[in-house]
């Protein structure tokens, strides 16, 4: 029986090419994207679940409960000694202090190798590698890491350095301060952890780096690097280690300090997803990824009921002659799932192919690593398919089972003997939702971008080209300038620490005026020196720039802070102003325009810019685009030759402001993907719809001709029933997709207001795509010659 | 056979009656050849589909075979028809995708026989009705008369007791009717296929035993030959 199924499953389709292959073309669609989407989302749950006993392992981090709450990842550097000295709830518990893009110099003989690693150092405790799962392959793990002066990396970057030489006993230097001697080898690293460092050297050599003691006991300040990691015992609590850490507070801090600063235990699993700390993935986003999945697999689905049911019709007479032989309704009722498994196994052939097509240019786009997991990925697939089969195939496999043989032996089945057209109707408004719903984000994604890209930030981030300055010594940052500027091309340059807007930042506390208590905000610290203002374009509203120094005797403050404290731009010249714990002190002279030094997703911090030269790290350097290949040959000349033991680079202030967008252009991207398969498959429906309404009235259309109808007249009998359904789509998804958008935009501080200019053009286009493809056959249907369809009736 | 006792059928347009079949009573014995003849519209085939189970009498009585039919559920009418009653069509009715082979052997597959069971008895088949030359061809490549022959054929594979034709010959040329039409008769005489057709030749109604004239609905005539 089921290879008679079979066959005339096989038979039918290859009758019916174009009805089979619509159904299969958008079923693999469908599920290719719910091949992927499952790949991502079980990738993204999959982030350091490896670890042992990782139901215990927590990370320390820092709240600030003052104006709002502020919340960091970092933690004071003595917290973990603390923490790991004063109490025993832990079993094991280890500080790891990481830097980004670090120098690591390699000396073999005469030759010299730079290398610039972007995951950066680790100054790592031994006990780390006890408390997270990353096996050694060479070494003593009982050894590694308690001496300073010793190294571990992974195999990749052994390869990197040494080549297939062994590692064990070379020697790297960081950043040409202080020399590691590889003691161990990691395994790789796996794709699915967060914890990205290559790179670990002793924590013993921390004072060592960074050329100063006074870290290991300052408990003010926060580096966002700076993390503990713990391995609580098995009867310890999360909520005990929490009220342990307000004793540390008591213990460590005094007066307003003792109700600001909070420590408390982040689970490892929540660590890949919480967006208030570092987390990347956030559940919202694949949440919303779930249902785009979810949403295109039952369009593809509802695409094929469609179909199915509009060729039901043209079955009529089998299924009659099926019954008078003796079939039962429930024989021809799997008879069609027969059918729909048929269609749904080759769609689910094209779609693992497509999968594996398309996996390299989603990792593309995350950056990431991901895999098929054979075992996980096929049972996905079976249950996916038994839904889609079952889904997809029973409507119109109940529909055919009850048809009445008579009248479908008489051909005198009609349209509401298979669901009807309003059915029909429902389905199409149903998969024209889905698909407005994902234009309308694309379009206000898009939107929001382009406003981001193109508002006035407030600083000019066109043509400054960034150096990074390695060493902070008086004599060669003047002659860099001065030699810098003579380069043909050079408009204006400027030493800062880091451009206006820059993904790295300083805060600390304020105290203006000399009044008796701090601010209960923190203040934003840009180093810069007197050409800062003119090298990125910023505007002065009161008061003068300061003369140039070396060191703060004047400060800049933003408009921001003026409102903070409630006062007037002119109002705060000439006042003091002191930071860092009351450390610096300087008169405010200037009052710059507010300028974005985040992205658009956060508020305009309060700012304070002052001369600072041991703080400056990068050279802004404002150039003349046209001279721009000769200018940059130059700059990199001249910096070898300032800095020969250090690795050049560069970067253009716009791509590093572009940096801020990276996860949004892959939503917009993503986004745009799905909205695009959406509409394919929503387009294939509507041809297949359009071909069985096509067909149904040839009898109409040519009694409608013979009665002196013309071509426009028919086409409107098409175009009717589309732009009727479309609005009432239309309908549907404005308001879902409005609310969606709606949460969406709340990410950004600064944002785009949801006009009707985004609903017209969405639908505008939605209406450009389905006249497109409802034409041709509309054409073609009412071009026909009336008298042949009339005498085939 | 088959009784048929004050049998109407009806359709309600807008509070009045539309009879097809107005109180007619009918019994047909086992071996016979009834031809049932008629103008268009006398509700020859509407008796027919009621005789052969594809359609339901508004009121009346119908036993077969010892069974009462209008009390049947539609599973046990279901079975009764599969194992007594074979159809054959006008149009043919054969399904387009099947090879003749496949349309012959579909009704034994609904009736659960076994794979080599069912090739037995179409390679039978196909031999008694000289065939076996067409089985791997589909139905758009044969002649009118040959879809026909496939039809009986594909009607008798069961071995029905009672074979149901609606025109038979309707679609045919007078040679190919005529050959239809022997055919009947010896399935008729020599195996005891109790055979009720439906026809508007009189030369075709002289092959059976009994011609039985509808007009409005009733029996306006039945003549023994």
């Amino acid at each position: 029986m089921i290879k008679n199924y079979i066959k005339i499953a096989w038979r039918n389709l290859k009758r019916n090419k174009a009805y089979a292959f619509i159904s299969v073309a958008g079923l693999a669609l469908g599920i290719t994207c719910g091949i992927l989407i499952f790949t991502l989302i079980t990738y993204h749950l999959s982030f350091d679940n490896f670890h042992k006993n990782s139901d215990r392992v927590y990370r320390l981090y820092t709240e600030w409960h003052d104006d709002g709450i502020g919340r960091s990842h970092g933690v004071p550097q003595p917290l973990g000694k603390t923490f790991r000295n004063d109490f025993t709830l832990a079993e094991k518990t280890a500080r790891v202090i990481s830097f980004h893009d670090n120098l690591i110099t390699i000396t073999q003989g005469n030759q010299v190798k730079k290398f610039k690693e972007d995951n950066g150092v680790a100054f790592t405790e031994p006990e780390y590698f006890d408390i997270l799962n990353f096996p050694l392959l060479k070494g003593d793990k009982k050894t590694v890491l308690v001496k300073p002066g010793e190294a571990i990396v992974t195999e990749k970057i052994a390869r990197k350095y040494f080549g297939d030489d062994n590692p064990i006993g070379k020697v790297i230097r960081v950043d040409n301060k202080v020399n590691f001697t590889v003691t161990g080898v990691l395994k790789d690293l796996p794709a699915n952890t967060d914890r990205k460092q290559q790179v670990y050297v002793s924590y013993g050599n921390m004072d060592e780096y960074t050329g100063s003691k006074k870290r290991e006991d300052n408990w003010g300040g926060v580096f966002s690097g700076s993390e503990v990691f713990t391995l609580l015992k098995p009867s310890t609590t999360m909520e005990s280690a929490n009220s342990a850490m307000a004793l540390i507070v008591k213990k460590h801090y005094t007066g307003r300090d003792l109700q600001v600063w909070k420590f408390k235990l982040q689970p490892l699993s929540d660590i890949h997803f919480n967006s208030d700390l570092d987390g990347y993935a956030d559940k919202k986003y694949l949440w919303a990824l779930f249902f785009i999945g979810l949403f295109l697999i039952i369009t593809a689905c509802v695409n094929f009921v469609n179909l199915a049911t509009a060729q039901a019709l043209n079955r009529a007479k089998e299924i009659g002659v099926r019954k008078v032989l003796g079939s039962l309704p429930h024989q021809l009722f799997w008879q069609f799932i027969a059918e729909t498994a048929l269609i749904t196994f080759v769609a689910v052939i094209l779609a693992i192919g497509l999968s594996f097509i398309a996996l390299p240019a989603i990792n593309n786009l995350f950056e990431s690593q991901m895999t098929f997991k054979l075992f996980q990925l096929s049972v996905f697939i079976m249950l996916i398919s038994v839904l889609v089969v079952f889904l997809s195939g029973s409507y119109p496999g109940l529909v055919l089972a009850r048809f009445q043989p008579i009248l479908a032996l008489k051909s005198k089945l009609s349209q509401k003997h298979v669901g009807g057209f309003s059915l029909r109707r429902i389905l199409v408004v149903t998969q024209f939702s889905i698909s407005q719903v994902l234009i309308i984000g694309a379009i206000i994604i898009v939107s929001q971008l382009h406003y981001s890209q193109t508002t006035d930030l407030g600083f000019n981030k066109d043509a400054v080209v960034l150096l990074p300055i390695p060493q902070q010594d008086k004599a060669k940052l003047s002659t860099l300038r001065n030699r810098i500027n003579e380069v043909q091309g050079v408009e204006k340059s400027s030493y800062c620490y880091k451009a206006p807007a820059a993904q790295s930042n300083n805060s600390t506390d304020v105290n203006f005026n000399h009044r008796g208590e701090d601010e209960h905000w923190g203040i934003n610290t840009k180093q810069g020196d007197e050409n800062f203002l003119s090298t990125f374009g910023m505007k002065l509203v009161a008061g003068r720039n300061f003369f140039p120094a070396d060191t703060t005797h004047e400060f800049l403050v933003n408009e921001t802070f003026v409102k903070k404290l409630n006062l007037k731009p002119q109002d705060v010249i000439g006042k003091m102003l002191a930071i860092d714990g009351k450390t610096i002190k300087a008169p405010i002279v200037g009052v710059v325009k507010d300028f974005y030094n985040y992205s658009f997703h956060t508020e305009i911090s309060a700012i304070c810019i002052m001369p600072d030269y041991r703080s400056y790290s990068t050279l802004a350097v404002k150039i003349n685009m046209r001279n721009a290949k000769t200018s940059l040959a130059a700059f990199e000349k001249i910096w070898n030759e300032t800095f020969p033991e250090e690795l050049y680079s560069y970067q253009f202030l716009d791509d590093s402001v572009g940096k801020f967008y990276e996860m949004d252009n892959i939503q917009l991207k993503l986004v745009e993907a799905f909205a695009g398969i959406a509409i394919l498959i929503g387009c294939l429906g509507l041809y297949g719809l359009v071909s069985f309404m096509a067909v149904r009235k040839t009898k109409e259309i040519g009694v409608r001709k013979v009665l002196g109808a013309d071509t426009m007249h028919i086409l409107w009998l098409f175009g009717k029933e589309f732009t009727y359904l479309l609005l009432i789509a239309f309908v549907v998804a404005a308001p879902l997709a409005w609310w969606a958008m709606h949460n969406y935009l709340q990410d950004f501080k600064y944002r785009i207001t949801i006009g009707p200019g985004i609903f017209l053009t969405s639908i505008l286009s939605t209406f450009i795509i389905a006249s497109i493809t409802v034409g041709y056959r509309s054409v073609m249907a009412a071009t026909a010659n009336p008298v042949k369809s009339l005498r085939s009736e | 056979m088959l009784s048929l006792q004050h049998i109407s059928k009806y359709y309600q347009v807008s509070g009045l009656k539309n009879f097809v079949l107005n109180d007619l009573s009918l019994e047909i014995d086992q071996g016979e050849f009834v031809s049932i003849m008629g103008p268009s519209g006398s509700g020859k085939s509407s008796l027919l589909n009621i005789i052969g189970m594809l359609d339901e009498p508004s009121e009346g009585y119908h036993y077969f075979a010892g069974h009462a039919v209008h009390q049947l559920k539609e599973k046990q009418r279901s079975a009764l028809y599969k194992q007594y009653i074979g159809f054959v069509f006008q149009a043919y009715h054969l399904i387009d995708e099947l090879t003749v082979y496949e349309n012959i052997e579909t009704p034994l597959i609904y009736q659960d026989f076994k794979g080599a069971e069912r090739k037995a008895m179409v390679a039978d088949i196909l031999d008694r009705f000289n065939i076996v030359g067409k089985k791997d061809l589909f139905p758009a490549q044969l002649s009118g008369g040959q879809q026909q022959l496939v039809g009986i054929a594909r009607a008798l594979i069961a071995k029905p007791k009672l074979l149901l034709a609606d025109e038979p010959t309707g679609n045919l040329n007078s040679k190919q009717g005529e050959e239809i039409m022997e055919l009947f008769r010896k399935l008729n005489k020599e195996d005891g296929v109790t055979i009720i057709q439906v026809t508007h030749s009189e030369k075709n109604a002289e092959y059976g035993s009994r011609i039985i004239n509808l007009l409005d609905g009733k029996i306006e005539s039945s003549k023994q030959l």
